[in-house]
């Protein structure tokens, strides 16, 4: 039977609710230093370690000898990489404990004579990431050079008609520009990379967090109490839901706008984005709620939630490129959100695509959240039942 | 007149188990009903089905008129709850407490600035209002815990336990308070670990134990139900155990025993007036150091039904 309500006791307890929340987060100035400053902090530094600063080149050491024609052109076009800062080196395992130790970002170990080199690195380092897709460019302009001439021999060249014919090919490629071919072909670097990542990383831990509130509310009978008043039951857990979306919602957005602002980073097609943030931001007012509805001390959701949202960030990714987490990570880490929300957010970082290309990372990651709040709901409706 | 508030028959089990039998009792306009009881014996169960929260296996209750089950709006309009903790948000001020409370119950927005200066005052809370709740002290945050109950005026106050922790000037004040409420006709229902204040505050009172009623009416017809025995307190220096033996074969006493080293209770029919018998049988055997004779209570009425005393 629909309630009938006198026209001055018509209540507005989402509204009331929602206002009320947003209220004491604005009042949590710790709260507020994880939601407004330390995302930018971390997209700086570890964009920066990416490749997305402008004055940092990554040392890369080279054990080679300048007498072998081919260890020569190639140390050549990695002196010539705007993003590497080159340092002869004098043994392998010189190189190896200057990679080990984080002095340089990546090594290569060119063996006189030898047409197959080693290329040292970390693979959970990002600058060592980043070094290796600088090398494989360098690498790949000899080898290009390489084939060429050789095929221009086979063709009945002489060897300076052949050289004569290459510099005439680097020179014609020289005019065609191309515009962000690592964008295009593989996991972007820098600012494009950690931007998405730590928008993932710190919309889940910051609602996460928030759910201390939930506890509070909770554990000093607050909500029982709003269920006491003439309200429909829905509409005090919708008005504590809504409450933890717009939290996580707007931490989405604050990145979003300022890494466009300041860092120049594209996010692809508005509506693309929208609705993957949006079902993420879903996903972690699910988990936010269960956590609410879990833990009995306000201060459990603080404990747990960063550590928790960390372990889920490195498995899907937004620590470091999933790529090098290796197979197994990968597909660990699809158990989760956060590598779906990476997956679409990357996906739609790449010109020319669009909502119709990450539309089953939406889907899952709609799935997640519609278990986790319907769970996370019934469960917080259970526990605030009694006084 | 009508009553305020009718419950008929309210029961509640979990697995099995009743947590709640067939309660039932009426709270009328400007009345004050105490519910005593100790620790499990059911009090909150039935508070949460009073104000909605659970529902009763069986029973029924009606608020002003209006069906708790049939249409809990309405009946929900007319109760004010006050829980025993302070439930109300610690990093709000007071007066954004009460706003709150106040766009909860829907009062349009031109009344919440009137109700809320209103309540203040009556908690005398106004020069507070703007601090915020972590900053109150503890017998000001439950005047506004009360408060918070009283915005949209209802015709029901329940209070939970409202002056646990409190000083006594704090709990003065909201006693005070809560009679003034009742003489201006609203209906309370109060339960309360402190019997004085029952006693005080409860026109009718309804002993609960093991989920039900085992007594109800005024102070008065309580205590009838024990008779009249005293109880008489006894400090003796000498030879106690063969004193008490003497005493239990004196007329009127029917109870003696042993209660500590030199301690002796009493129960005896108008015990005050035994005393001088009760000295002259032990004299020569203990030296009667001490004597206190106390009236019957519903601290004794309480402990003669339910075997227990309140905070048991």
């Amino acid at each position: 039977m629909r309630p009938h309500l006198t026209p001055h006791l018509r209540p507005h307890p989402v509204l009331a609710l929602v206002a009320a929340n947003l209220r004491r987060h604005s009042r949590d100035r710790v709260g507020l230093f994880f939601i407004v400053v330390m995302p930018f902090v971390s997209i700086i530094f570890v964009g920066m370690a990416f490749g997305g600063g402008a004055a940092s080149r990554l040392p890369v050491g080279v054990v080679a000898q300048d007498s072998d024609p081919v260890a020569a052109a190639v140390l050549a076009e990695l002196r010539a990489h705007p993003d590497l800062e080159v340092t002869a080196v004098g043994g392998e395992e010189e190189l190896r404990a200057g990679v080990r130790g984080g002095a340089l970002a990546a090594g290569v170990v060119i063996p006189p004579g030898s047409a197959r080199f080693e290329l040292v690195m970390t693979e959970s380092s990002g600058s060592g990431m980043a070094a290796r897709s600088a090398v494989d460019a360098s690498v790949g302009r000899v080898a290009g050079v390489i084939e060429a001439t050789r095929a221009a021999t086979a063709a009945g060249a002489t060897p300076a008609q052949a050289a004569e014919l290459v510099r005439r090919a680097q020179a014609a490629s020289a005019d065609v520009e191309v515009v962000g071919s690592d964008m295009a072909s593989g996991t972007p670097r820098g600012f494009a990379y950690t931007a998405p990542a730590n928008l993932l990383l710190f919309t889940f831990i910051n609602s996460m967090a928030v759910a201390a509130a939930l506890v509070e509310s909770r554990r000093i009978g607050m909500l029982p109490r709003a269920f006491t008043a003439p309200v429909r039951r829905g509409a005090v857990l919708f008005g504590e839901a809504l409450s933890r979306f717009i939290v996580a919602a707007a931490q989405a957005v604050l990145i979003m706008v300022v890494s466009s602002l300041l860092f120049g980073v594209s996010w692809g097609e508005p509506l693309g984005v929208a609705a993957v943030v949006g079902v993420f931001a879903l996903v972690a007012t699910g988990a936010a709620i269960l956590m609410g509805s879990l833990v009995r001390s306000s201060a459990q959701p603080s404990a747990i939630g960063p550590p928790l949202g960390i372990v889920l960030g490195m498995l899907g990714g937004c620590l470091w490129p999933a790529e090098a987490a290796g197979e197994t990570l990968a597909a660990i880490g699809h158990l989760f959100p956060h590598a779906w929300g990476m997956d679409a957010l990357l996906t739609l970082s790449r010109p020319g695509t669009g909502l119709g290309d990450v539309l089953l990372e939406v889907a899952v990651l709609g799935l997640m959240a519609a278990v986790l709040l319907s769970l996370s709901l019934v469960l917080f409706s259970r526990r605030t039942r009694t006084l | 007149m009508n009553d305020t508030l009718t419950c008929e028959n309210l029961s509640k089990s979990y697995g099995g188990v009743a947590a709640v039998r067939d309660v039932g009792f009426t709270v009328a306009p400007g009345e004050a009903y105490g519910l005593l009881g100790p620790n499990g014996a059911g009090k909150t169960t039935t508070i949460s089905m009073l104000v909605g929260l659970l529902k009763p296996d069986t029973g029924t209750v009606v608020v002003g008129g209006a069906d708790l089950a049939a249409d809990p709006m309405a009946a929900k309009a007319k109760i004010g709850y006050v829980p025993q903790e302070i439930a109300l948000y610690p990093d709000l001020t007071g007066r954004e407490n009460l706003r709150f409370f106040c766009r909860l119950f829907g009062l349009p927005r031109r009344e919440v600035r009137g109700r809320v200066e209103e309540v203040l005052d009556l908690v005398g809370l106004a020069d507070r209002a703007d601090a915020k709740l972590d900053t109150y002290s503890g017998g000001m945050k439950r005047r506004i815990n009360i408060g918070a109950a009283l915005l949209h005026r209802p015709e029901l106050l329940i209070l939970d336990e409202p002056t646990v922790g409190v000083d006594p000037q704090s709990r003065k004040s909201i006693l005070d308070g809560l009679e003034r409420l009742v003489a201006d006709g609203m209906a309370l229902l109060y339960t309360s670990h402190y019997m004085e204040e029952v006693e005080r505050v409860c026109d009718r009172i309804a002993i609960v134990d093991h989920g039900s009623i085992v007594a109800e009416g005024t102070r008065h017809e309580l205590v009838e139900l024990v008779g009249g025995a005293d109880r008489i307190e006894l400090t003796l220096d000498g030879d106690v155990d063969t004193a008490v033996d003497k005493l239990r074969g004196l007329g009127g006493v029917t109870e003696a025993v042993r209660t500590a080293a030199g301690s002796v209770r009493l129960i005896a029919e108008g015990g005050r007036y035994l005393l001088p018998s009760v000295i002259s049988t032990v004299d020569g055997i203990a030296a009667v150091t001490a004597v206190e004779v106390v009236e019957p209570d519903l601290e004794a009425t309480f402990l003669h039904l339910t075997g227990s005393t309140l905070r048991d």
